[in-house]
């Protein structure tokens, strides 16, 4: 027999646990402003898809890399030009997830009448894009990172990658969102 | 050239995952009024989805391995491997349960605020342990699935449960919080 359930629960606990303290104070910050949260329910539709969309979109830059470090043609370098095209074209299709979702986002709201507070489209996805392009930018630079970091340790980054990104943007979702609805004045 | 096949490749995907993240979201809406009545139950949120997420790609991923290394297969699904990843599966999703439920406790607690702490911990095992269950059979159905038709489960597993995951966990969450709060 290869797997055993007292191995797969002994290797999983100490990363799950790690990544679940940072999930908690992410929750920590929601409830903190749960208030604003409440006042403008759209929001809180948004913070799953924000996060989602980091993560995936941080977890294929990650796959690409892996495999580019396995066969080769990606090399450990930070000036190696592969790996920028990969980066520049992540943030691209994150951008673009981004402003479609937003607009899907903004009319489920409207006809599910979850917009109490005035709020326009345009300052709506206004938002959301400034949060996504911050937060994809980050959670890129951190999935080359972890990818170079250990693929150079000798890691597989295929196995690291996807927890640490998702953990990451999960935070900095949170982080951003309301750094930008505090520079655009939402729910204070 | 590159550009162009990347994101003609990745971004439908990328875009019906966000699709489901805007059911689970609309489903958070929806809880509007339990966020206000349980104290705490905001908290645990993320965790539960970031810990469904984590155990259920790495039960896909093991089960991809596990198909490349020949231990499993169309005709020979359930067997005693498959039964040990599963059994870790579900006590790993039971142990980390509890553990959210005490660290939502521990620093809501430190930051003033008081939740009843066997309603949270109630709440997130009950989510826990049910988004497990139907997580875990729905991983085995796509596998077998995929099995069937002869495709590589590495390259379907993920999105699939990214998307459905989500949506699965929030509802449970959902049930859960609603259920302890019509009991306790």
């Amino acid at each position: 027999m290869i797997y055993s359930w007292k191995k797969i629960v002994k290797h999983g606990l100490p990363l799950l646990t790690i990544t679940l303290l940072i999930e908690v104070f992410a929750g920590q910050i929601l409830q903190g402003k749960q208030d604003a949260l409440l006042m403008f329910p759209i929001f809180l539709i948004s913070i799953p898809v924000i996060n989602s969309v980091s993560g995936n979109v941080g977890s294929v830059l990650g796959a690409r890399l892996a495999s580019g470090l396995h066969v080769g043609y990606i090399t450990l370098s930070i000036r190696d030009k592969e790996m920028h095209d990969n980066l520049l074209i992540s943030v691209l299709i994150g951008i673009i997830t981004y402003l479609i979702l937003a607009i899907v986002i903004y009319f489920i709201a409207v006809f599910g009448n979850l917009i109490t507070e005035d709020i326009a489209l345009i300052e709506f996805i206004a938002i959301i894009i400034l949060t996504g392009f911050l937060l994809i930018s980050i959670v890129s630079i951190v999935s080359v990172l972890t990818a170079f970091i250990s693929f150079r340790r000798g890691l597989d980054p295929d196995d690291m990658v996807a927890p640490v990104v998702t953990t990451v943007g999960d935070f900095m979702g949170i982080v951003f969102l309301f750094i930008i609805l505090g520079i655009f004045g939402v729910g204070i | 050239m590159l550009a162009k096949e990347m994101v003609k490749q990745s971004l439908p995907l990328i875009i019906l995952c966000g699709i489901g993240a805007i059911i689970a979201g609309s489903t958070l809406g929806a809880m509007k009024d339990l966020i206000i009545e349980i104290p705490g139950l905001i908290v645990i949120i993320p965790a539960i989805i970031a810990m469904r997420g984590n155990i259920s790609t790495a039960f896909g991923s093991r089960l991809g391995s596990a198909y490349h290394l020949g231990i499993i297969n169309a005709d020979n699904l359930w067997n005693e491997e498959l039964l040990e990843n599963i059994k870790g599966s579900l006590f790993l999703s039971f142990f980390v349960s509890i553990i959210i439920g005490i660290l939502a406790y521990i620093t809501s607690f430190l930051l003033n605020v008081y939740p009843n702490p066997v309603k949270i911990i109630l709440i997130v095992l009950i989510a826990g342990v049910f988004s497990a269950i139907i997580l875990t059979l729905l991983t085995i159905g796509i596998i077998y699935l995929v099995f069937k038709r002869g495709y590589d489960p590495d390259n379907i597993t993920g999105p699939a449960l990214a998307t459905f995951g989500d949506i699965i966990t929030m509802l449970c969450i959902f049930g859960s919080a609603l259920l302890v709060e019509v009991m306790l």
